[in-house]
């Protein structure tokens, strides 16, 4: 289990390449956003300098801003937590279900009903968002939060049945049967012995989940209006309005990516398993 | 319920739930591209028979449009791939500071592809942007959003910065567990770095790369977000792939019998690769 290094005979020429490499992509990786969070305190004039500014006064304006007046972010923040708050809690309590279910059972077909489980996982975007739109359309789902809910589910149950069950899978059995020989019932040794064993894949499957649906972009672009729209809509609709607002841009990007970031680090190790659906066991 | 047995039981909601979520819009949508939908005064079809496959098949711009995307999928994944092992192989002999560096490097990750692809518009903006500045530098004048290979190459560029650090990630956790001792009789027999790479390290690490390439292939070709708020699939088409043709198609025309066989073929392909997926990683004993 620990990360083992590997023997190091490499002359020193080749151990400053590693090293000029690494920073190379991590100045790759992280100018973008470090300029990001940066403009978000520059005030107009100093965002949209034609040389780039990285002495300024810094000022608090763009979020200032995006809390006050007409495009106030609270309500879109609102939604944002709700729809992915739920949808991700309702795919992690039948996901660990469901999972349990599918990693502990044998029968005839297993393969295929896995195999249909991750192709709804992978099923292009666009191709759910149409049909979902007619039928909550019929249904008078269309900009609403339940809307956004059931539609992120799409996405997140499945990978959430599938994770789960490789969370699940590895547990030993003798685990359960040892606490179904001491008296449990069948649902108290899953309640009460097995689920706590996974505690990490349930807080892995959650946020990822999270994440997930809380960048959600193209559902929440054709499902949501004035009463569910989310974040990222709202980072859109800076653009599309007379002109764009780099400032309050960056500071809306700002506040959609740290949340997400925290929670992502939090699972880190084991963010190999949960983005591989489980099919990856080298940590 | 009884004859379901325990397992059955705790399986039934979310399975239950997750057919309707996925046999109903799959019904609905090959109902759809056979029929002539209506919007107005509540959701009605007319059918129409096979006039929206018959279209598909001679639809040149889609054929165009499928090229595009087949090249975006080689370019992204391709140097995804390329470089996310580089960078897997570069951390991995890196003895201090490795977790630190992992954590980020990973950060794009997390990033919604709207916030990359509004930040992407930021940073080449032709008057203030930082990269747009760096290439006037070099010499590099052009609007770069506006010009159509400059598009394409940015909006590839946006989802390897995305991406490739997924990549990594899964590539190191390949290489680290590779077995001590394999790493060790190679180096006692005098194999060279390179050798060393190409014949012990790459072969062990070949079902991780597996994986991460098809991962990679089922989000490439869905690639939507980022496209679509960067150039929407400008300028003069360049950056059109099929799931922003799908998109324009239905939710801009309204053409919604089309867009459904365009949906459907779509998800045959996502199937396809799917398949693969499983099949291939059934041969190296991974998939359950």
């Amino acid at each position: 289990m620990t990360p083992t290094t590997p023997i190091d005979r490499s002359p020193v020429r080749a151990r400053v390449g590693v090293r000029v490499i690494v920073l190379v992509g991590l100045l790759w990786t992280l100018v973008p956003l470090a300029w990001m969070a940066l403009s978000s305190f520059k005030s107009d004039t100093d965002v949209t300098s034609p040389e780039p500014r990285v002495f300024f006064e810094p000022t608090l304006d763009n979020y200032a801003k995006l809390f006050s007046g007409a495009n106030n972010l609270g309500p879109y923040i609102l939604h944002s937590v709700l729809a992915a708050g739920i949808s991700s809690v309702l795919a992690v309590v039948l996901g660990a279900l469901a999972g349990y279910g599918l990693a502990g059972t044998r029968f005839r077909g297993k393969k295929q009903v896995a195999f249909w489980i991750i192709s709804t996982r992978m099923a292009p975007i666009a191709v759910v968002v149409l049909p979902l739109f007619l039928l909550f359309r019929g249904a008078g789902l269309i900009d609403s939060v339940p809307g956004l809910v059931l539609a992120y589910l799409t996405f997140n149950l499945p990978f959430a049945i599938w994770l789960m069950s490789a969370f699940f899978s590895e547990i030993p059995p003798s685990v359960e049967e040892s606490a179904l020989v001491a008296g449990c019932t069948r649902w108290q040794a899953f309640r009460h012995v097995v689920l706590p064993l996974t505690k990490a894949g349930l807080v892995t499957t959650f946020v990822l989940c999270l994440v997930f649906s809380w960048n959600d972009y193209a559902f929440a672009l054709v499902f949501s209006g004035p009463d569910s729209q989310t974040l990222p809509i709202a980072a859109d609709q800076l653009v599309t309005q007379t002109g764009i607002d780099w400032g309050q841009l960056t500071a809306i990007g700002t506040i959609v990516v740290l949340p997400m970031i925290a929670a992502g680090l939090a699972v880190r190790r084991w963010l190999v398993t949960g983005l591989t659906l489980g099919a990856v066991t080298g940590e | 319920m009884r004859r379901l047995g325990f397992h059955g039981r705790m399986m039934a909601p979310g399975m239950l739930l997750l057919a309707a979520l996925s046999f109903i819009p799959l019904f609905t949508v090959i109902a759809m591209s056979f029929s002539r939908v209506r919007l107005l005064g509540g959701v009605s079809f007319e059918w129409v028979g096979l006039q929206y496959w018959i279209r598909f098949f001679t639809d040149l711009d889609l054929g165009l449009q499928w090229v595009r995307t087949l090249l975006f999928f080689v370019l992204t994944v391709g140097l995804e791939m390329g470089l996310g092992l580089v960078f897997a192989l570069c951390l991995w002999k890196l003895a201090r500071g490795r977790n630190t560096v992992l954590s980020l490097f990973l950060l794009p990750m997390f990033v919604a592809p709207v916030i990359v692809g509004l930040l992407g518009r930021f940073l080449t903006d032709s008057t203030f942007g930082l990269y747009s500045w760096v290439l006037k530098l070099l010499g590099y004048e052009d609007d770069i959003l506006g010009g159509g290979t400059s598009a394409f190459l940015a909006v590839v560029a946006m989802d390897v910065w995305q991406w490739t650090p997924l990549i990594a990630l899964i590539t190191l956790a390949g290489l680290t567990s590779v077995p001590q001792s394999v790493r060790e009789a190679a180096a006692l027999d005098g194999a060279s770095g390179w050798q060393n790479l190409r014949h012990i390290i790459l072969p062990s690490i070949s079902s991780v790369l597996l994986v991460a390439l098809l991962i990679r292939s089922m989000d490439a070709i869905r690639y939507f977000d980022i496209i679509a708020v960067t150039t929407n699939g400008g300028p003069a088409d360049a950056t059109k792939v099929v799931p922003i043709r799908l998109y324009e198609t239905a939710f801009r025309f309204f053409d919604l019998g089309y867009a459904a066989v365009i949906g459907l073929v779509m998800l045959v392909v996502s199937i396809i690769i799917a398949r693969t997926f499983v099949r291939l990683l059934d041969k190296k004993g991974l998939a359950r």
